[in-house]
């Protein structure tokens, strides 16, 4: 292929990521929106609400961080906090590697960067139909960021005079995520892969007896993909024809 | 350490654990052994932890039959759409409406 033919069709894949992350777009406008409001409610400038949504990039401990700094913990105490929440992340690359066509090491540090569960899921859900081209997920985590610090700034620049009235629309809302987790399981749905998903959704509510929600998935994370490693290859090649 | 540097460590802290291994572990990824395998069942498991985490949370909200009416309800209708028409965002959309009417249907 030659150079321009390649750049024209890594910039055709990167529009339809970015299509396809309308999904992504509508679960996490919402929550970061909640993410500006809780902010701002908790002392932070809009500005600083944005400039956290801008540099760290990571849902759950977005609001750990915040709360913790409202509560007086000390810098060392919330950046241990953050960053042992998301070091599930640590397995996502590699995982995702698996799916992409190639791996690019410019574009490397940009898909990095934008590797978040929803956008790590909803790659691996579409990754089991076809092989990833590395612009397709870009544009895909690029959507998924718009909004995440689009719905920041928009929480934060209202969230002074804005409060949950707990109506019916936000609890629809509420349940947007699950929504999408729900349908990305359902479009990588595989009828052999079913003791993966067993494993890590029992691994999960087992696991929140004892721990945090974020050390439950990734126990869970663990034990499903530990699972899904202990298959054949026989069953693997019989997984593409359920 | 001074807020903003907190905020900057953060960030480049979580690069790091998402940057690292996809520069480093992506040969592991490679071939059809086991480690392989369980790379590739990552995704998979990872979904199914994050619907229980998510459903988890919503539940303990309201911990009542109707809460689970509700859940119930709109993962039916998620799985319904997802099922007739492969568009994630639409059966996204669905099952969130459904939800949110289930529990307009279910008041008190």
């Amino acid at each position: 292929m030659n150079p321009e033919r390649a750049i024209s069709t890594s910039w055709r894949s990167a529009g339809q990521g970015l299509r396809e992350s309308l999904s992504l777009v509508v679960g996490y406008a919402p929550i970061a929106f909640s993410f500006g409001v809780i902010a701002v409610q908790s002392g932070l400038t809009p500005w600083q609400a944005v400039g956290i949504s801008l540099l760290v990039f990571a849902g759950a401990s977005q609001f750990v961080m915040v709360a913790m700094m409202a509560a007086g913990s000390s810098g060392l105490v919330v950046l241990s906090a953050v960053l042992m929440m998301n070091l599930r992340h640590l397995f996502y690359g590699p995982a995702l590697a698996t799916r992409l066509v190639a791996l690019p090491r410019r574009l490397a540090p940009w898909l990095a960067f934008g590797l978040t569960d929803e956008v790590f899921a909803t790659a691996m859900s579409k990754g089991t139909s076809r092989p990833l081209e590395p612009a397709w997920c870009l544009g895909l985590a690029a959507g998924a960021y718009l909004a995440w610090v689009g719905g920041t700034a928009l929480g934060a620049g209202v969230g002074a005079g804005w409060a949950s009235d707990g109506g019916y629309v936000a609890q629809a809302l509420d349940f947007v995520l699950p929504a999408l987790f729900l349908a990305l399981l359902a479009q990588a749905w595989r009828r052999a892969r079913w003791p993966v998903v067993v494993a890590a959704a029992g691994a999960t509510l087992l696991g929140m007896v004892w721990w945090p929600g974020h050390v439950a998935m990734l126990v869970g994370m663990l034990a499903g993909a530990l699972v899904g490693s202990r298959r054949s290859r026989t069953q693997c090649s019989q997984e593409a024809t359920t | 350490m001074t807020w903003w540097s907190i905020v900057i460590a953060a960030g480049a802290g979580t690069f790091l654990i998402r940057y690292l291994p996809l520069l480093f572990g992506t040969h592991l990824a490679r071939g059809e052994g086991r480690l392989s395998r369980f790379l590739g069942a990552l995704g998979l498991a990872a979904i199914a932890a994050l619907i229980v985490l998510s459903m988890s949370d919503l539940w303990w909200q309201a911990p009542h039959w109707r809460g689970g009416v509700r859940l119930a309800l709109g993962a039916a209708a998620v799985l319904l759409v997802q099922r007739l028409t492969p568009n994630v965002g639409l059966a996204t959309l669905v099952g969130a409406g459904v939800y949110g009417a289930a529990g307009w249907a279910l008041a008190d």
